[in-house]
């Protein structure tokens, strides 16, 4: 039962870190190393925020999905739209987001030193019991509000224009320009959205592990196994991997230890790529190709 | 009046290879004008390169007045300009629903989608009960359905069909090309790429031919006689 919480706040973290890798990959061709980066900036955002500003709970949660998606929105007018459409311009993307990445965190470590921040609690201290599993408020708190901040996404992705838009450019670059779509409009709200989703994943992190200079390479990491093993560019297959990412880390941690959740987790994305090339996504949406 | 489409002294390619050589044409308001071709003398390319959708192009490119050039592909599609591509480029992982929304992208036609998607449906009735399905999982006909479906989800003012008929049995080639030309143009024009003649043979108001990348009817043929050795101009208006 512990395990399953573990598994379900883990999850609802990574879903929120990698749509955003998933979305980007899918629909504009473009690895954003920079996601980690975006998620710790988004942290400090926060913090900083409730230091100097307020620590009530919406505030310091709205300035990290804010924070986050104006360093997603950076990200797309320092890099994206420059090097889009230029030689080369996957490799020199790559190489611009990993240079933003290692920057960004000896940046921060330079402006607010080494020392790990802690947020102010949003959920309060408060437990209940399931059976007789303590579940504590910031593990279900972190769960709620992804679970709804993932609907809401999927609603918008599915019934809006814009979110039309942004299914259409994971499947088809041309056929995207033929009905009249422009990517690189596109390409800021996909940013932009990422970098929030990211923010709000940094600030639910935080509840559990303190904000530092580099908290956000091992979220990087998870995040493009979870979009990898989902099969790019489809939700239900991001959420699906991220469940089974996280349940594979839950159980790790419980039984083998946590020095092995990487070698799991590694093993498990060369299983899973080896039966599903494409990705767990391939099976949830019957047909791409 | 302008013409719908009027293409003076278009080249184009991709990189170093030239495909389309010094091409004029004009297509009028309410035409449907032919481009006839073999395989690999530049039908597709021509088509392309008046959205925008080739390595490189140079002349110019009008429609209604309005000059294309400099516009990249998605501004020409938002001025009404829609290419009905030969391969159909679906979104195979999307419904047919939201493929054939897809086309009426943009920002005008995108609140008539419920109103233009029955048009749709009217057109093709089979489509009808695919519509929750994912367009990868249609047969190759369906798909070219949904294609030109999503063709006529925008309000276009000017439709470039490629090769309607590649890929389809012959007599469904027949009535997806008797479906395009009893389209309403309202106004608009349509150029339709093909190279069996018989499929659009007294269907059709005009018949360019393209060969080597050239047009061999001359820089304009809009005053082809009846029955000449082009054949252009030969039928009557649908």
């Amino acid at each position: 039962m512990s395990i399953l919480v573990s598994t379900l706040n883990l999850a609802a973290i990574y879903s929120l870190v990698a749509i955003g890798i998933s979305l980007t990959w899918a629909g504009l061709g473009f690895l954003n190393l920079a996601h980690g980066v975006i998620f710790t900036v988004a942290g400090y955002g926060a913090w900083w925020t409730a230091e100097h500003i307020s620590t009530s709970p919406w505030i310091v949660v709205l300035a990290g999905i804010a924070v986050g998606a104006a360093a997603g929105a950076a990200v797309c007018l320092g890099v994206y739209l420059p090097l889009d459409g230029r030689r080369n311009w996957e490799i020199r993307t790559l190489t611009a987001t990993l240079a933003i990445s290692f920057l960004g965190a000896n940046v921060l470590q330079e402006a607010f030193g080494p020392e790990p921040k802690q947020l102010p609690s949003l959920f309060g201290s408060g437990q209940f019991k399931i059976g007789d599993t303590v579940v504590t408020a910031d593990k279900s708190g972190a769960i709620v509000t992804a679970v709804v901040v993932l609907a809401i996404l999927v609603v918008g992705l599915l019934r809006s224009r814009v979110g039309l838009g942004i299914r259409v450019l994971t499947q088809n670059a041309e056929g995207a320009a033929i009905v009249g779509i422009n990517r690189r409009r596109l390409a800021f709200a996909i940013l932009a959205v990422s970098g929030a989703l990211a923010g709000l994943a940094s600030v639910l992190l935080a509840q559990v592990f303190y904000v530092s200079p580099d908290s956000g390479y091992v979220p990087l990491v998870t995040g493009l196994i979870v979009a990898l093993l989902g099969g790019l560019g489809s939700i239900p297959g991001t959420i699906a991997a991220a469940v089974l990412v996280a349940a594979v880390e839950a159980l790790t941690a419980t039984y083998l230890g946590g020095q092995y959740v990487l070698m799991t987790m590694f093993l498990l994305i060369a299983v899973v790529l080896l039966i599903r090339p494409r990705g767990l996504g391939g099976l949830l949406e019957s047909a791409r190709a | 009046m302008t013409a719908a489409l009027e293409v003076r002294g278009l080249s184009a390619g991709y990189g170093p290879m030239q495909v389309v050589h010094d091409v004029s044409l004009t297509v009028g308001r309410g035409e449907r004008v032919g481009l006839l071709g073999l395989n690999g003398h530049g039908k597709t390319t021509l088509l392309r390169a008046i959205v925008n959708l080739v390595g490189w192009r140079v002349g110019q490119v009008e429609l209604h007045g309005r000059t294309l050039m400099g516009l990249a592909t998605h501004a020409a599609a938002s001025r009404g300009v829609v290419l009905i591509p030969q391969g159909d480029a679906l979104f195979p992982g999307l419904t047919v629903r939201d493929n054939l929304d897809s086309g009426a992208y943009g920002s005008r036609s995108w609140h008539r989608r419920g109103q233009r998607r029955d048009r749709v449906l009217d057109i093709f009735p089979q489509l009808a009960s695919r519509l929750d399905q994912p367009a990868g999982t249609l047969s190759g006909g369906e798909r070219r359905m949904v294609s030109i479906g999503r063709g006529l989800m925008a309000e276009g003012d000017l439709y470039l069909v490629d090769e309607p008929s590649v890929g389809l049995a012959p007599i469904l080639a027949v009535s997806m090309i008797q479906t395009l030309f009893s389209l309403e143009l309202d106004g608009g024009g349509m150029l339709l790429a093909e190279q069996n003649r018989a499929l659009i043979d007294g269907q059709i108001d005009r018949v360019l031919h393209l060969h080597g990348g050239r047009l061999t009817d001359g820089p304009e043929a809009a005053d082809g006689k009846p029955g000449d050795a082009g054949g252009r101009g030969a039928t009557v208006r649908a």
